[in-house]
C-alpha cells in the first residue's frame, strides 16, 4: 500500500485485531502528523477557532438572514501550510486520488456527526469551465468517500466575478446555483473548504426557499 | 472566420524542442487549433497504455502504483501520472505537444566569456579535456573534490560550444544549486541569453544559449541540447531515480557532448571509471592548493541516549563554545529534522531543513553573516558553499550519513583561499564504515594532490 499523499509505501502491521479484517491504510504516519485536525475550542456552528459558543462570523450571518439557512457546518482539518500545498496539488494539479488519504477521517466524522439522520448528500457543483480543466468535482470526490448515495441536486452557472462586491451584495444578488428538482426535508451539503461560508449559504438558502427544512454541511477544511 | 497568422518565429522560440501540456502552451483555443491544423504542433499521447500497463511519456514512470484514475460519468476513467503531477497533469486525456515547425535561430556570440581569472594547472587539464569533448561530441566524467573550482573548469568548454552556436545545459539534481550557479554563470557570460529553471522559478527558456536547470525540469525537453553538463550526478534524487538519466538523454541531441561532474562517485560510476568505460579526468586538489580538512573523530559515550533525553554532552557544548569565543562561523549537521529542531531550541540557533519555508532566506542570511551558526539537516551537505566555516556532525554514525554525505559535509570547510583550513568534527557513539571511508577519502585525495602538485 502506498500513502496517497507522499506516494511512499506504508508498512502494513498485521496484528490479530486486523488480521481477519485488514484495514488498508491510505496515509502514512508522517503525513498524518502534518495534518491539523480541528480539536481546539471552536464555534459550535461553523468550527472556526473561538472560545465563545458562536463566532463573530456566524453572529453576523444570523443578523444578515434573520434565520441562518445553514444549520451547522462540520469541518475536519485546519487550512495549515501543509494543507494548502495539498489542496493546490489536489485541485489545481488535479491529483484526484489524494482524496483516499482522507477516507477514514471523513467517514469517521460523518458517522459521528450525522449518523442515523435521514439526509441527502449533495455536493456543491463546479462550474463548467473548471470542470473541463479538472475533469472532476472536488466536492463530489469528497462526498464519494461517504459510501452514501450522492444526489446532484444543484447546478452552477457562475456569473460575474464576485470579488468586487460586498458580502451582503454577493449573497443576495446572482446566486450561482440552480435547483434541478424539489429538495427533500434534510440535506447535507459537501464541499472541500469552508472559508467565509458564503458559497454554502448560497446553496442552503436556495434549498430552503424551495422547501428544505434542514440544511447542514460537511467540509474537509475550515480555513 | 479569418485567421491572423500567429507569429510563428516567436512561437518556435517558445515551443521548439519541448514537450508541453496544452495549458503550458498558453494559447487561445483558436490559435491552438490553427497550429494543429497547419502541422506546427503535433499531439503526443501523455500516457502510453497497453492492456492496463501504463507508461508516462513525459517522466518515463512505469511504476503502476504511481498512476491514478479519475472516474468519469458514463465513460471509461481517465488515467493520470502522479509521479510528475507537480509539473501539471499528464493523462490519457491530457496530451503533450511537440513543435514540428521550423527550428528557431539564435544570434551568434563570438566571445561570450568575460571571466578573467586564471586556472590552476589541474583545472586547466580538465578544462582542455572538456573542450576536446565539445569538439568530438563525446563523454567526459570530471571527478573533482569539493572545492576544486569545477564551475571555472567548465567555462572554456561552454564558451567553445556557444561560439559554435550550440545550445548548452547545466543540469543539477538540486534547486539550491541552480540558484547558486545561475548568477555566477550570468556574471561571467554576460552577453548570452540564459534561463534558470527549477520548480517555482518564473523564468522562461526561449531557445536560449544556456539553460541552468534541475534535472527534473529536463522532463519538458527533447533533442534540445548540444552540450549537456550534469553536475553532482551522485546526488539525490538523480542517482536513485532511474527516470532522470533518461530525461537527460532525451533532452540532449543525438550527437551531443555529455559532461558529468562528481566529487563522490557512486558504485556504478566508480565501476565505469575503473573499467575505462567513460573517459575521466580526476582533480584531487582544491583550487587554492591546500589540503582538504581531515575529519576529527570524537566518540561520545551514550550519545544517542543523551540526545534522546535532550542532554547535550560536554564534548559538543565545548566544541560550540570554542567556536563562539574564537568567533568562528560554523554549521551543525543533524541527521533528522526532529533533532535539528531540538538542538535549535536548546542552543537558540536558527535551523533549516528540506521543508523549511524560509530556507532560501536563512541560507542567504547565513551567507551575509547575519548570524554566526546554522543548524541543518543533510540539505546543506552539498552545492551550497560558505567561504569560511567549521563543521560538526552530530550523530555521524546515523544511517543518513553515508560515505558520500560525510565527504560532502567535510567538503564544506576550508573553501576560501584566505582561510583554507577548517575544523571538521564527527561526534558519534559507534564508529561506522561510512565515517572511516570518508576519512580515508580525504587522506587519499590529499596524497594524490601532493603527487600532482610536485
Ligand atoms: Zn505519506
Ligand atoms: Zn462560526
Ligand atoms: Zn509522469
Amino acid at each position: 500500500m502506498i500513502c496517497y499523499l507522499c506516494l511512499t509505501s506504508i508498512k502494513e502491521d498485521t496484528t490479530w485485531s486486523n488480521f481477519l479484517n485488514p484495514q488498508y491504510r491510505t496515509i502514512c504516519d508522517h503525513c498524518e502528523e502534518k495534518l491539523d485536525k480541528i480539536t481546539h475550542p471552536h464555534c459550535q456552528k461553523c468550527m472556526k477557532p473561538t472560545d465563545n459558543e458562536k463566532c463573530g462570523d456566524c453572529l453576523r450571518w444570523e443578523q444578515h438572514f434573520g434565520e441562518d439557512p445553514l444549520g451547522r457546518n462540520v469541518s475536519i482539518y485546519t487550512y495549515n501550510d501543509y494543507m494548502k500545498d495539498l489542496i493546490a496539488r489536489f485541485k489545481y494539479r488535479g491529483d484526484y486520488e489524494m482524496i483516499n488519504a482522507w477516507k477514514k477521517s471523513v467517514r469517521t466524522s460523518f458517522n459521528e456527526q450525522f449518523n442515523n439522520q435521514d439526509l441527502l448528500v449533495v455536493p456543491i457543483p463546479l462550474g463548467e469551465d473548471r470542470y473541463t480543466i479538472r475533469q472532476f468535482n472536488q466536492a463530489e470526490a469528497i462526498a464519494s468517500l461517504l459510501n452514501e448515495p450522492i444526489h446532484q441536486l444543484l447546478t452552477r452557472q457562475d456569473g460575474q466575478k464576485q470579488s468586487k462586491k460586498s458580502r451582503r451584495e454577493r449573497v443576495f444578488s446572482n446566486n450561482p446555483f440552480q435547483l434541478k428538482e424539489q429538495p427533500p426535508e434534510s440535506i447535507l451539503l459537501v464541499d472541500d473548504i469552508y472559508t467565509t461560508g458564503t458559497t454554502i449559504r448560497q446553496a442552503a438558502s436556495l434549498l430552503k426557499e424551495a422547501g428544505a427544512e434542514h440544511v447542514q454541511s460537511l467540509t474537509l477544511i475550515r480555513s | 472566420m479569418t485567421t491572423t497568422p500567429p507569429l510563428i518565429e516567436d512561437l518556435a522560440r517558445k515551443f521548439s524542442t519541448k514537450l508541453l501540456l496544452k495549458h503550458e502552451l498558453n494559447l487561445s483555443e483558436h490559435r491552438f487549433q490553427y497550429l494543429i491544423d497547419q502541422n506546427y504542433l503535433q499531439e503526443v499521447d501523455g500516457i502510453r497504455s497497453t492492456l492496463n500497463f501504463h507508461e508516462c511519456n513525459r517522466c518515463f514512470n512505469k511504476n503502476q502504483s504511481l498512476f491514478g484514475k479519475i472516474p468519469q460519468h458514463a465513460r471509461a476513467p481517465i488515467t493520470y501520472c502522479k509521479k510528475c503531477i507537480q509539473m501539471g497533469r499528464v493523462s490519457t486525456k491530457e496530451s503533450l505537444y511537440r513543435w514540428t515547425g521550423t527550428h528557431p535561430m539564435r544570434h551568434k556570440v563570438m566571445n561570450p566569456l568575460k571571466w578573467k581569472g586564471i586556472l590552476t594547472p589541474l583545472q586547466e587539464k580538465a578544462s582542455q579535456k572538456m573542450v576536446e569533448a565539445v569538439n568530438n561530441q563525446s563523454k567526459l566524467l570530471i571527478y573533482a573534490v569539493c572545492g576544486a573550482g569545477k564551475t571555472e573548469m567548465l567555462y572554456a568548454g561552454i564558451q567553445e560550444a556557444i561560439k559554435q552556436n550550440k545550445r548548452v545545459c547545466v543540469a543539477t539534481p538540486r534547486a539550491d544549486v541552480v540558484r547558486e550557479l545561475a548568477p555566477r554563470l550570468r556574471r561571467d557570460f554576460p552577453t548570452i541569453h540564459s534561463s534558470a529553471l527549477y520548480g517555482g522559478s518564473t523564468e522562461r527558456d526561449q531557445n536560449n544559449h544556456l539553460v541552468i536547470a534541475t534535472t527534473h525540469q529536463l522532463l519538458r525537453y527533447e533533442n534540445s541540447f548540444d552540450l549537456m553538463i550534469v553536475d553532482e550526478v551522485d546526488a539525490f534524487p538523480y542517482h536513485r531515480d532511474k527516470t532522470l538519466p533518461k530525461a537527460v538523454t532525451r533532452a540532449s541531441k543525438p550527437n551531443s557532448t555529455q559532461i558529468y561532474l562528481t566529487a563522490t562517485p557512486r558504485r556504478s560510476h566508480k565501476l565505469q571509471i575503473a573499467t575505462k568505460q567513460i573517459p575521466t579526468v580526476s582533480i584531487p586538489s582544491r583550487y587554492h592548493g591546500h589540503p582538504i580538512p581531515t575529519p576529527t573523530f570524537q566518540a561520545v559515550l551514550r550519545l544517542n541516549d543523551k540526545l534522546e533525553k535532550g542532554v547535550l554532552p560536554p564534548k559538543i557544548t565545548q566544541w560550540i563554545k570554542e567556536k563562539q569565543t574564537t568567533n568562528r562561523r560554523f554549521l551543525l549537521f543533524a541527521p533528522t529534522i526532529q533533532l535539528a529542531e531540538k538542538l535549535a531550541e536548546k542552543l537558540n540557533m536558527p535551523y533549516v531543513h528540506a521543508e523549511s519555508p524560509d530556507r532560501e532566506y536563512l541560507i542567504k542570511q547565513f551567507r551575509a553573516r547575519a548570524f554566526q551558526s546554522l543548524i541543518t539537516t543533510t540539505i546543506l551537505e552539498r552545492g551550497v558553499t560558505f567561504p569560511s566555516i567549521d563543521v560538526a556532525v552530530i550523530q555521524a554514525d546515523h544511517h543518513v550519513f553515508d560515505e558520500a554525505a560525510l565527504i560532502q559535509i567535510a567538503g564544506r570547510a576550508g573553501r576560501s583561499a584566505s582561510d583554507p583550513t577548517g575544523d571538521v568534527t564527527f561526534f558519534y557513539e559507534y564508529k561506522t564504515n561510512a565515517m572511516i571511508q570518508a576519512r580515508n577519502y580525504t587522506i587519499l585525495k590529499n596524497k594524490e594532490a601532493k603527487r600532482c602538485n610536485i
